[in-house]
């Protein structure tokens, strides 16, 4: 493998001001590859904007020899998305891959989310990845050369508490990915998702004592804060060699795929393909599903956030209180 | 006795398709169903109050209670005055089904931000805009059924669908974080990936299909590769998906949430949750080669790419020789 196998290329990647962004811009310009660091720079909740953060991202490529341009567009709007696509290939002649990190946060309980709080969310992860995709697959399709990268996550592929709007906008990123993927596949350009896990502006957000109260009801486990070799690999830097892999010559056959990153574990996530089937030759009743799911098709699978055992329900064995 | 009886229902797109089965067999079972549908066309265009009325005519026709409701999902106004439909109608809403879709089929490259909107808007801002009043609600009353419409289209992946896979994966996601966010209040969530002959697949021109499948493409069900060929896959109508649905809507499936269920004809099925299937390691930062190595030997070993590059696409890197495992 070449020691820049990215020399020549150009790259535009979304939200590349900070944390993975950041990560993932700066081994691309240290493998030799072109990039547009697209960054409006705003907080963590979409509001404000700040062009130092793409800025020092582009002075710290340059001052190592390698090529950057700043872009301060927004990625929610398809001029925005346009603007990055077209300055990548107005200063550097080609576009070779678009990867879009940028993203917001917003959460909020489902049922306490506002409409705004929806809205903001989706429109920059997942509009904002049609946005960028759109115009690139025009360029990629006619190159018959490309390549995008969606960033997912666990939130939405596993689901996470009080994200409705950012687990749907995740989840749809991936479901986006196995569709470009198989828009352009067969014009030698591919499609994948990272789910990323790292230690970023993002996750500090969330506060440990909504983690502890998370675990406490049973929802999800806490992660562990004891230190282990796998737990100290929490640096946004080790989220971007599998992306940048993906980027290479050698990746030309990897399509359509959804990738876990976080620390040194990179793992391909499973297909959302049938996983346990019960069927008949004819119309299920209702009498029969009851018999059967339970036992069949969901014996041991647990439900991630089951009512407390105080909680009345209709249906629900009675436990036998005394003996 | 019907195993929904005294259960009040929000069936979204109930006025034809697979939401008017759902319907139909909610009130058979012994709910009250606020049939929505404005009735509009595969695209989204137009309104027609006639689908929905019928199914309402149908269900009263039965013996059974239903109200029509015009509204459309893609407002959040909509969502709100269809789960106020039920309370005023009926007292309560102990399960919403969101049934309801559009179609803009284009390929990437060719897609409208008129045609992402439509279908984003209807989809996945139709779910949240119903989600959100009913969840209020089930919230408060500690019960409560949410049972979303997903697609293979989106948790598998198709071609020139982008923007109905992304929606339809992202609806995926949602169900999994509702799940979550409700289970401990009683309520459940889960969604249905269907199969089923309606007026929604049958605007995919069988050209499409064909096209597809010549050019090696893998993608979500196909009529054209599911011939008939065994007594199960001839069972394409829509009624045959409401029994599983139904079933989450009774009491009995109080602990089963946050799944995705395949619906077909008579075969049901679990969707395998996207957790990592095969890992590689190392206890510290990859490098270029060594990734190069592992993600080739060993993590994407046998994984098809789902469409690869035609012969005739010159692809940098082809011509690298496939390395033994590691």
């Amino acid at each position: 493998m070449a020691a820049k196998p990215l020399e020549g290329r150009a790259y535009v990647v979304t939200g590349s001001g900070r944390g993975i962004g950041r990560e993932v811009a700066l081994l691309i310009g240290e493998l030799g590859g072109k990039v547009v660091v697209n960054d409006p720079g705003v907080n963590l909740d979409g509001s404000g904007a700040d062009e130092g953060p793409a800025a020092e991202v582009v002075k710290e490529i340059t001052s190592k020899g390698g090529q950057a341009v700043a872009n301060m567009d927004t990625v929610a709007t398809a001029e925005g998305g346009e603007g990055m696509i077209k300055q990548c290939m107005d200063e550097f002649g080609s576009l070779d891959g678009v990867i879009h990190v940028a993203g917001i946060l917003r959460d909020r309980m489902i049922f306490n989310m506002a409409e705004q709080e929806w809205d903001d969310v989706v429109a920059v992860h997942l509009t904002g990845f049609f946005n960028v995709v759109k115009p690139a697959s025009i360029i990629m399709r006619q190159a018959r050369a490309g390549r995008i990268i969606g960033f997912s996550s666990g939130s939405g592929m596993n689901g996470n508490t009080g994200q409705g709007n950012y687990g749907a906008a995740k989840a749809g990123i991936s479901g986006g990915v196995r569709c470009a993927a198989r828009d352009l596949g067969r014009y030698g350009v591919t499609a994948n998702a990272i789910c990323p896990g790292a230690a970023t502006r993002m996750t500090q957000s969330v506060p440990d004592s909504a983690r502890d109260l998370r675990a406490r009801a049973g929802i999800t486990a806490r992660p562990s804060r004891e230190p282990s070799i796998v737990n100290q690999l929490r640096d946004a830097k080790y989220v971007a060699p599998m992306v940048v892999y993906l980027l290479t010559d050698q990746a030309w056959n990897i399509n359509g795929k959804v990738f876990y990153v976080s620390g040194g574990n990179v793992s391909l996530a499973h297909e959302e393909t049938p996983y346990r089937t019960i069927a008949k030759p004819d119309m299920w009743d209702i009498d029969e599903l009851r018999a059967l799911v339970p036992s069949q098709l969901m014996g041991g699978l647990a439900n991630p956030a089951p009512p407390p055992a105080d909680l009345d329900l209709p249906a629900r064995p009675v436990a036998k209180a005394e003996a | 006795m019907g195993a929904l009886d005294g259960k009040v229902a929000v069936v979204t797109g109930s006025g034809r398709g697979i939401g008017r089965g759902i319907a139909m067999l909610f009130a058979k079972e012994g709910a009250k169903v606020v049939v929505n549908d404005p009735g509009v066309n595969v695209d989204g265009s137009g309104g027609d109050a006639g689908p929905a009325q019928e199914v309402v005519n149908e269900i009263k026709a039965a013996g059974g209670e239903a109200t029509a409701n015009t509204d459309s999902v893609a407002e959040a106004a909509g969502g709100e005055n269809m789960v106020k439909q039920a309370v005023d109608a009926y007292g309560r809403i102990d399960v919403l089904v969101n049934v309801a879709g559009i179609l803009r089929d284009r390929m990437i490259f060719n897609m409208a931000q008129e045609e992402w909107d439509a279908v984003i808007a209807v989809h996945l801002k139709g779910h949240y805009n119903t989600i959100k009043p009913a969840a209020v609600l089930m919230r408060q009353q500690r019960n409560g059924r949410i049972i979303n419409f997903s697609s293979t289209s989106g948790i598998i992946g198709n071609t020139g669908q982008f923007n109905y896979g992304a929606a339809k994966s992202a609806i995926a996601g949602l169900t999994r974080v509702v799940a979550k966010d409700l289970g401990r209040y009683g309520v459940t969530c889960n969604a249905i990936a269907p199969g089923a002959a309606t007026r929604m697949t049958q605007s995919v021109p069988d050209s499409a299909r064909q096209l597809r499948s010549q050019a090696g493409i893998s993608g979500a069900a196909s009529n054209a590769q599911q011939a008939p060929a065994s007594a199960f896959a001839g069972l394409r109508e829509p009624e045959f998906v409401a029994p599983m649905v139904g079933y989450l809507a009774t009491d009995d499936a109080w602990n089963i949430n946050g799944y995705i269920f395949n619906v077909a004809g008579g075969t049901v099925s679990v969707a395998h949750h996207p957790t990592a299937m095969r890992t590689v390691f190392k206890p510290g930062l990859w490098t270029m080669p060594e990734l190069d190595d592992a993600v080739q030997s060993i993590l994407m070993k046998d994984i098809n790419n789902p469409a690869p590059p035609r012969d005739d696409v010159e692809v940098s890197g082809r011509d690298i020789p496939a390395r033994p495992l590691a």
